[in-house]
C-alpha cells in the first residue's frame, strides 16, 4: 500500500511541488495584506465600538457590517461575486494573482474580528495610562495596545493563516491552482485517491507546522 | 500650579445625568503636597482626572501651570505631569527598565542618555538589581516603585497619585510615602494625592481638601510629621 503512495508521489512530484508553490504564493500575499489591513480595521472596530476612545456608532456599524458580510457569504460564491473587481484591479478575473484578492478580503475580515477581540481583552486602564504618560493615539496603539495584546494577536494570526490555507483549496474555481485544486481535479475527479490522501497529509503537516510555530512564538513573547 | 474655577462634571448613570463634581473652586500651589480625601464615590478620583485633562469639565475652567486646560492644550500640558495609579498600571510584556523608559520613548528622547537616567532612577527607588525582571515577578511594593521611577523619568512638575498605597501593606506603604516625600523635597515636585486613608494624607500632605458628594466640604492645612516605619503591633495599639 505504501509502495502505491510512493509511486503516486513520484509520478505527481513536479505537480505537487508546483501546486505547493502556488498555494504558498497565494497564502503569503493574502497573509501580508490581512496582517496590515486586518490590524488597522480591528483597531478601528476597537476604538469606535462600545467603550472605545472614539466611540462612533455609525462608523462601527458600517465597518462591522462589511466585516460580517465578507465572512457570511459562502466563500466559493464570494470568489465568483468578486471576479469583476479582480478584472478592475488586475485586468483579469482568473489565475493565481486574481485568487489573492478574494483570499486577502476574507483574511482581512477574519483577522480584523480577531484583533478587535484581542484588544478588548487588554486591561481597560491602559488608555488612561498611555494618556497620563503623554502618548498620542498612534503611540497608544503601538506602544501600549500592541505590546500588551501581542501574544493573543500572534495566536489570532495563526488561526487566520490556517483559515486562509483552507480557503485557498477552492481557488481552482478561478484558475488559482494550488494543492487543494490538484487534490480535487487530479485526485478525486480522476479516482486517484492516493494522490488526494498525499495532499491531505501535506496540508495536515502545514497546519501542524503553522500552529506549533504560532504557539511557540505566542508563549515566548507573553511575559505577563 | 493648579486652579479650579467653579468646575462641575456630570456623568450618565443608568441613562440619567448625575452631577458628580459640583462647582468646585480650589487652588494648589507649587511644591505643595495636596491631599484630596473623601469617601468612596465622593468624586476625588474624578477631580484628579479633571486635573490632568483625562476628562473634561462640563462647566467651569481648569488652569494647569497657568495655562487653561482644554482639548488643544491638554496633550502638551500632560507631558509635564505624571500619574501614579492604585493598581500600578505597568505593562506586563515589558521588563522593569523598559517600563521606566516608556515615557521617554513616547517623547522620542535620546535612548542612550535615558538608559543611564532610568538606571539612576531605579537605584533611587531601590530596584537596581531588578532592571531586567518582568512585572509578574515583582511584589506590590516593587511594582509601585517601578511606577514611581517611570513617573520621574520625564522630570514632571506635577505628580498625581490615585490611592498610591491602598494595594500595599503597612510597611511597604510607609516606604512608598517616604519616597514620595523625598521626591517632593529633592525635585520640588508638586504632588496631588487622592486617598480615603487618613493616615496617608496626614503623613504626606501640607493641605487637604475634604470632598463630600462632589463638593469641597473643607480645606485644612496640616503640619506633617516625620515619617517613620511602624510595626503591626504599633499600628494596632495606636489611637
Amino acid at each position: 500500500m505504501i509502495d502505491q503512495y510512493i509511486e503516486t508521489y513520484k509520478v505527481f512530484e513536479i505537480g505537487i511541488y508546483k501546486s505547493l508553490l502556488e498555494t504558498l504564493d497565494m497564502m503569503f500575499t493574502a497573509m501580508l495584506i490581512s496582517l496590515i489591513i486586518g490590524l488597522l480595521i480591528g483597531f478601528m472596530l476597537f476604538i469606535t465600538g462600545t467603550g472605545g476612545i472614539y466611540k462612533n456608532k455609525t462608523i462601527y456599524f458600517i465597518t462591522s457590517g462589511i466585516v460580517n458580510i465578507t465572512r457570511s457569504i459562502p466563500f466559493i460564491l464570494f470568489i465568483i461575486v468578486i471576479i469583476p473587481f479582480n478584472r478592475l484591479i488586475l485586468g483579469t478575473g482568473f489565475g493565481v494573482n486574481a485568487s489573492k484578492i478574494p483570499l486577502s478580503f476574507i483574511g482581512i475580515a477574519t483577522f480584523a474580528r480577531f484583533v478587535e477581540k484581542d484588544l478588548l481583552d487588554v486591561d481597560k486602564d491602559i488608555y488612561e495610562t498611555s494618556y497620563a504618560l503623554g502618548a498620542n493615539t498612534i503611540q497608544y496603539f503601538i506602544y501600549f495596545l500592541l505590546r500588551e495584546a501581542r501574544s493573543g494577536l500572534v495566536l489570532s494570526f495563526t488561526s487566520t493563516t490556517i483559515s486562509l490555507l483552507s480557503y485557498s483549496t477552492v481557488m481552482g474555481i478561478i484558475g488559482g491552482g494550488g494543492l487543494g485544486y490538484l487534490a480535487i481535479s487530479e485526485g478525486y475527479y480522476n479516482f486517484n485517491y492516493s494522490l488526494m490522501w498525499i495532499i491531505i497529509i501535506i496540508m495536515i503537516i502545514i497546519v501542524q507546522i503553522v500552529q506549533t510555530t504560532g504557539n511557540i512564538i505566542a508563549k515566548k513573547i507573553d511575559k505577563r | 500650579m493648579i486652579r479650579f474655577e467653579n468646575v462641575s462634571k456630570d456623568f450618565i448613570v443608568n441613562d440619567k445625568k448625575t452631577r458628580v463634581i459640583n462647582h468646585i473652586t480650589l487652588s494648589i500651589e507649587k511644591k505643595e503636597i495636596y491631599g484630596l480625601v473623601g469617601q468612596t464615590g465622593s468624586g476625588k478620583s474624578t477631580i484628579l482626572r479633571l486635573m490632568n485633562g483625562f476628562i473634561e469639565p462640563d462647566d467651569g475652567d481648569i488652569y494647569l501651570m497657568d495655562e487653561k486646560l482644554d482639548e488643544k492644550t491638554k496633550h502638551r500640558l500632560v507631558k509635564d505631569t505624571s500619574m501614579i495609579f492604585q493598581s500600578f498600571n505597568l505593562l506586563g510584556n515589558l521588563n522593569v527598565i523598559e517600563n521606566v523608559l516608556l515615557p521617554s520613548k513616547i517623547r522620542k528622547e535620546n535612548k542612550k542618555d535615558n538608559i543611564r537616567k532610568a538606571q539612576k532612577l531605579l537605584s533611587f527607588v531601590g530596584l537596581s538589581n531588578l532592571e531586567q525582571s518582568y512585572i509578574r515577578n515583582l511584589s506590590g511594593g516593587e511594582k509601585q516603585r517601578v511606577a514611581i521611577a517611570r513617573t520621574l523619568m520625564t522630570n514632571p512638575k506635577l505628580i498625581f497619585c490615585d490611592e498610591p498605597t491602598s494595594a500595599l501593606d503597612e510597611k511597604t506603604s510607609y516606604e512608598i510615602l517616604k519616597l514620595l516625600k523625598d521626591i517632593n523635597e529633592k525635585f520640588e515636585t508638586t504632588i496631588v494625592v487622592v486617598s480615603h486613608d487618613i493616615s496617608v494624607i496626614k503623613a504626606l500632605c501640607n493641605r487637604v481638601a475634604i470632598i463630600e458628594r462632589g463638593k469641597v466640604a473643607d480645606i485644612i492645612s496640616l503640619k506633617t510629621k516625620d515619617l517613620r516605619p511602624i510595626s503591626y503591633k504599633e499600628a494596632l495599639l495606636s489611637d
